[in-house]
């Protein structure tokens, strides 16, 4: 038997005073850990026991090498448990999801207070149109008072929720605006602790030491940095955190970089632009770039305030823009019932703003003021100053029979027919529509802006093709020619034309070639109306009281495609060629068209050769010069366009199909934030459950170390016992020997 | 085997339990509202057209109310129209019987009576109204309580206050239905071929009747169609055939003159010849005539909107017209045939003229009549369009919005079932953990 080491005699008690310290230490570990379980992001941290270092070799043996026997346990690190990748991939996760449910919150009461399709502004609009049709019954109905007190009612109505439809979005960009304000100053109240953690992190780790606790607050804090914007962050080598957002530093060692509160610029096209900028660098321009902040419950707040709620705001302001100006267009055409002048039945309520879903309002409060009557030249039955029979005694008149030297006419168009450069002047809304004629059959196919006037028939459809707001119509019974203000029957040419003038519900036709003493030599005197020639038809002359012509005006406007936005027809603009992309800037102060949008190019009014040349482009982008506030927009054309083409809104959409429009992009956006806070909290929930099944604390596993370490201590102190009774044994005995 | 942090546990649970009580929630709603649609994000894709979808049907609806106001209207019109050739045929009848030779003047006189009472109803029926409004006064709206009055007793004429302008009321598709027929329409006021209204006619029988007026005129108009006679006309356009303006030219008798002789109470045989050479014109052939009044006692008119020669006994005497021969002339003129004028000028041949007009007014009415009955019927068909158009909307709109209860209700039971699930298996989760267990230990 090989000799053994001498050890102190108080070598074992001295190794179980270690044991018993190192079970302590775990077992306060432990119970940190079980009394962390519940605090929010606190890891799990292990008391790592190691056997302690064995002694150096004894001078009194030479077979003594350390390590030959176990010199105890102690706790050489108390290890925070804690995968860092896991943490971004979390922190990405948890962005996101606020990004969503932010949105959602947002778009949910939006859409709420929208209230399609229940009640809102698509029911409003329904209600007016239903009005109307009840008004287009009136003269049959005989309750003309009651169905225009009703249209009346519903255009009220329908401003109303137009108005409240816009005060929802203006709240909800108000709402993004000041929430935005309160989660900077969340944000910075974070990076303030973040800076402050790392500092401490940083001493304590440059002594040795394991800032757990600090770590913990500190990776809590950049968790909860994350749910604000999108963080980035880079352990540096002295423990400090690097915090970033798409590149730019938060938070840098022990400096935090707050953030200003959002301010409302301009963005590159010309719309208002929320953004936000470093406290320590402000914009030197209103649409300066701002922080990129990616992803978050702040640039979720950018979001709905740059690319959906002034989007939202635009469109409604647009559609509200529309039905005014298509329903006014409408009203103004005709006369109500006190035989005065039209007025806009839709009117802005600062007359000094144009109208927009919050700035409009119905413009008329009485029923007897709400135009109903549109001029027909048959209502006045004067023979000096109305438009008189065309046959001749009691001949009736073949619609399709020539003019020329039609003895059923009485004053037939002599055999050499109409003189050269003979010219119908149409003047409505201020505009002088001038259109050749002639007693030539119409061309094939019909050339655009010409009057062919060899028979009754012809003269009527090509009068209509016109589009000049005045329509021709043939009444067999009374052998006469009408003449009707027709604000359905305008051309895009003629409203292009119109630019600021009012719209007229009068209307003038001049005849060159008409001459009271040769009738037959023009063709209102051919067709009976030589009393009209150059006479204004308006209320004084020409009315019927019971005359529904608004109404069925606007029935017809309610199926029409409209422009969408109007946009005025442009003028001093150069030569194109097939195939150019075109760049035109904007007049100032007309910035509402968006890509994608259609306008049609070379409507104009007359006869001029360019109609052939007339199509429809879409604009492709859309550009903004903050220095000139105006607005250009860029489009290829197929066909080429001679100098001075013009460009007017293509009228592609009915009012309703408008309004469906933004309550289906409402509705996606909606839907698409409800599905992405889904996605997102069940994917932020999986990375979290994954994180914290390696850095999280599970009581179970808490309470067996408890156990564990109980137990270890319990026999650490028995071996102790036993240690003492041995010496006890060594000593008493030598006492009693003695 | 997966870790799982004693956290996990109760987030995970939270979590499921909030995913579950939104379905739950989603499709409890669904259910009480039978409504899948409710929000526009509940489906987007279907938004723009659930709300094209739900104003069609409002405006249908509203059309189809129309329609059926306008269909009472038509019945009020059309019964009025009714009404008018029942009067009509009555006056017919009347003027048959008046130009019996069998009757006494004071029989036709009675008569007369008769046909003033009709007179009046006509006139009733003119101002017949629906729900305040005129039905004949086209546009216009009389500002009193008539659309028609009387002028006189007994009414020598009428006043009306309407216009010609036809009401159409316009259809969502664009499609215009007439909603009346005007006066000149129904009543033939103002006709453009210059024939007499019904009430013009109407008091012209009656004072024939009354009166006995002897009258011959051209039995219709005498000129061919798509020519006409002027004033300014002459004797010599009225032979010539190139084109012809008389449906039967007037016969070249040689030199061209024309003649014929009136046999009046006054110059009951000799008569009284009128010649007109080719350069005459019709409005000194009128002149002519009524130049020798005081020796015929005849006044003689030409209508030039209707194209009728009248010739009158101031008297109410009879009187005959025959052709004649001229001095120097070759042959018998045609001016009676030419002119379609009787051989008489009496009552009876008055009545029977008179009896081209009532029929006109007959056709008239029932023109009108007709194009009320056609409206009638396109109204009823519209009708029966729109009740469909409403059926359809509803149709789609169901499909767009309502919500699948079988579907529903079990996706409802499901999450109604994994929502106790969720709550057992969470309550039981925090009752199992080992410090349960030390205690017992």
């Amino acid at each position: 038997m090989s000799s053994f080491f001498p050890q102190s005699t108080f070598f074992g008690l001295d190794l179980m005073s270690t044991s018993l310290q190192s079970f302590s230490v775990a077992e306060n570990v432990t119970g940190d850990n079980i009394a962390n379980v519940d605090t929010p992001g606190a890891t799990q941290q292990q008391a790592v026991l190691t056997e302690a270092p064995p002694i150096v070799g004894s001078p009194f043996t030479a077979t003594h090498v350390p390590g030959t026997a176990g010199e105890g346990v102690i706790v050489s690190q108390i290890q925070r448990v804690n995968v860092q990748s896991y943490d971004e991939l979390f922190r990405g996760a948890s962005s996101s999801q606020n990004y969503y449910s932010t949105e959602q919150q947002i778009l949910d009461s939006v859409e709420s207070q929208l209230g399609d399709p229940d009640d809102g502004v698509s029911t409003a609009y329904s209600n007016f149109q239903t009005a109307v049709t009840q008004l287009v019954n009136a003269p049959a109905s005989g309750n003309t008072a009651s169905a225009a007190a009703g249209v009346l009612t519903s255009a009220q109505a329908l401003a109303q929720s137009l108005g409240n439809s816009s005060q929802a979005i203006q709240n909800a960009e108000s709402q993004t605006v000041s929430q935005g304000a309160t989660i900077v100053q969340t944000v910075n109240g974070l990076l303030d602790q973040i800076a402050s953690l790392n500092g401490q992190i940083r001493s304590s780790t440059a002594v040795g030491d394991n800032p757990n606790t600090f770590e913990d607050e500190r990776d809590y804090d950049i968790d909860q940095l994350s749910q604000y914007i999108s963080t980035q962050t880079s352990i540096q080598p002295d423990g400090s955190a690097l915090i970033m957002v798409n590149g730019q530093a938060l938070v840098n060692d022990t400096v935090a970089y707050h953030l200003a509160a959002p301010v409302i610029g301009t963005s590159s096209n010309g719309a208002p632009s929320f953004n936000v900028y470093f406290a320590t660098n402000p914009p030197q321009a209103s649409n300066a770039a701002g922080i990129p902040l990616g992803s978050g419950q702040l640039a979720a707040l950018q979001d709905l305030y740059n690319n959906k709620l002034t989007s939202y705001g635009t469109q409604l302001d647009q559609f509200a823009s529309t039905l005014a100006n298509e329903v006014n267009r409408v009203t103004q055409s005709g006369y109500d019932s006190n035989a005065e002048a039209g007025t806009a039945l839709f009117q802005p309520i600062n007359a000094n703003l144009p109208i927009s879903a919050g700035n409009i309002k119905c413009g008329i409060s009485d029923a007897a003021e709400l135009p109903v009557v549109l001029i027909n030249t048959e209502a006045n039955t004067s023979t000096t100053t109305g438009i008189v029979p065309m046959n001749s005694a009691n001949n009736t008149v073949d619609t399709s029979a020539p003019l020329i030297g039609n003895g059923a006419l009485a004053n037939p168009v002599p055999v050499a027919g109409f003189a050269a450069g003979a010219t119908l002047t149409i003047n409505v809304d201020g505009v002088n529509q001038t259109f050749d004629y002639s007693s030539n059959p119409p061309a094939s196919p019909p050339a655009a802006g010409v009057i062919s006037a060899d028979n009754v028939q012809d003269f009527v459809s090509t009068f209509n093709a016109l589009g000049s707001g005045v329509t021709a119509s043939y009444d067999s019974t009374s052998q006469q020619i009408v003449f009707a203000r027709d604000p359905s029957n305008e051309s895009l040419a003629l409203r292009g034309a119109q630019q600021g003038n009012a719209q007229t519900a009068s209307f003038t036709i001049t005849d060159s070639l008409y001459n009271p003493a040769t009738p037959g030599t023009s063709i209102l005197g051919a067709l009976g109306a030589g009393n009209i020639n150059n006479q204004l038809q308006d209320g004084t002359n020409d009315y019927g009281e019971d005359d529904n012509g608004v109404a069925n005006s606007l029935t017809s406007l309610f199926q029409s495609n409209v422009g969408f936005p109007a946009l005025e027809t442009l003028s001093g603009l150069g030569a194109v060629g097939a195939g150019s992309t075109v760049t035109v800037a904007l007049p100032q102060g007309v910035n509402n068209i968006q890509a994608g949008q259609q306008l049609t190019l070379d409507a104009q009014v007359g006869g001029e050769t360019s109609l052939n040349a007339q199509e429809n482009v879409t604009v492709s982008s859309v550009s903004f010069n903050p220095a000139t506030g105006q607005e250009s927009i860029t489009f290829t054309v197929q066909k080429a366009h001679a100098a001075n083409f013009t460009i007017t809104s293509a009228q592609t959409q009915t009012l309703v199909q408008q309004y469906g429009q933004l309550s289906t992009q409402v509705g996606l956006d909606t839907q698409t934030a409800t599905t992405g806070t889904t996605t997102q909290t069940n994917l932020a929930s999986t990375i979290d459950q994954e994180r914290q099944s390696i850095a999280g604390i599970n009581i179970d596993e808490q309470t067996q170390d408890l156990i564990k370490y109980q137990t270890a201590y319990q026999a650490a102190a028995k071996t102790i016992s036993t240690l003492s009774q041995l010496l006890d044994t060594i000593v008493t005995g030598l006492g009693v020997g003695a | 085997m997966m870790r799982i942090a004693t956290s996990t546990i109760y987030s995970e649970q939270t979590l499921a339990i909030e995913n579950i009580e939104s379905q739950y929630q989603l499709q409890g709603q669904e259910l009480s509202t039978g409504i899948s649609l409710n929000e526009p994000s509940d489906d987007p894709t279907i938004i723009a057209q659930d709300i094209e979808v739900r104003n069609d049907s409002a405006v249908t609806t509203q059309v189809s109310s129309n329609l059926t106001g306008l269909n009472d209207l038509l019945s009020t019109s059309d019964s009025a129209l009714s009404s008018l050739t029942s009067i009509l045929q009555s006056a017919r009848n009347l003027a048959i019987e008046g130009a019996s030779d069998a009757i006494t003047s004071a029989q036709r006189a009675q008569i007369g009576q008769q046909v003033n009472q009709l007179l009046a109803q006509a006139i009733g029926l003119a101002n017949t109204q629906y729900d305040g409004k005129f039905v004949f006064s086209g546009t216009a709206a009389p500002p009193g309580s008539s659309l028609v009055q009387a002028v006189g007793n007994p009414p020598t004429a009428v006043t009306a206050a309407n216009n010609i302008v036809q009401q159409n009321e316009e259809l969502p598709d664009g499609q215009l239905v007439p909603t009346n027929v005007t006066l000149q329409q129904a009543f033939n006021l103002d006709a453009s071929n210059g024939s007499p209204s019904v009430f013009d006619m109407l008091i012209r029988l009656r004072d024939t009747l009354d009166n006995g007026q002897t009258t011959d005129e051209s039995s219709s108009q005498v000129n061919v169609s798509d020519q006409a006679i002027t004033a300014a006309t002459t004797i010599g356009q009225l032979e010539g055939t190139a084109p012809p303006i008389l449906s039967v030219p007037l016969a070249s008798t040689g030199n061209g003159n024309v003649a014929f002789t009136l046999f009046s109470s006054l110059t009951p045989s000799a008569g009284t010849t009128f010649v007109f050479s080719t350069g005459t014109t019709m409005q000194n052939v009128i002149a002519s005539i009524n130049g020798s009044t005081n020796t015929t006692g005849i006044v003689a008119s030409f209508n030039y909107q209707t194209q009728r020669l009248q010739l009158n006994d101031v008297a109410n005497q009879s009187f005959y017209v025959s052709d004649a021969k001229a001095p120097s002339m070759l042959a018998t003129s045609n001016f009676t045939s030419a002119f379609l004028l009787a051989s008489t000028g009496d009552v009876v041949n008055n009545l029977s003229t008179q009896l081209g007009d009532i029929d006109n007014s007959l056709t008239v009415t029932l023109n009108a009549a007709g194009q009320i009955g056609a409206t009638v019927q396109t109204v009823s068909s519209l009708s029966s369009t729109e009740a469909t158009r409403g059926e359809t909307d509803t149709q789609v709109q169901s499909n767009l919005e309502d919500t699948d209860i079988a579907k529903v209700t079990s996706q409802f039971s499901l999450s109604q079932t994994a929502l106790e699930a969720a709550y057992q298996t969470t309550t039981r989760l925090e009752q199992n953990d080992l410090f349960d267990y030390l205690g017992n230990g």
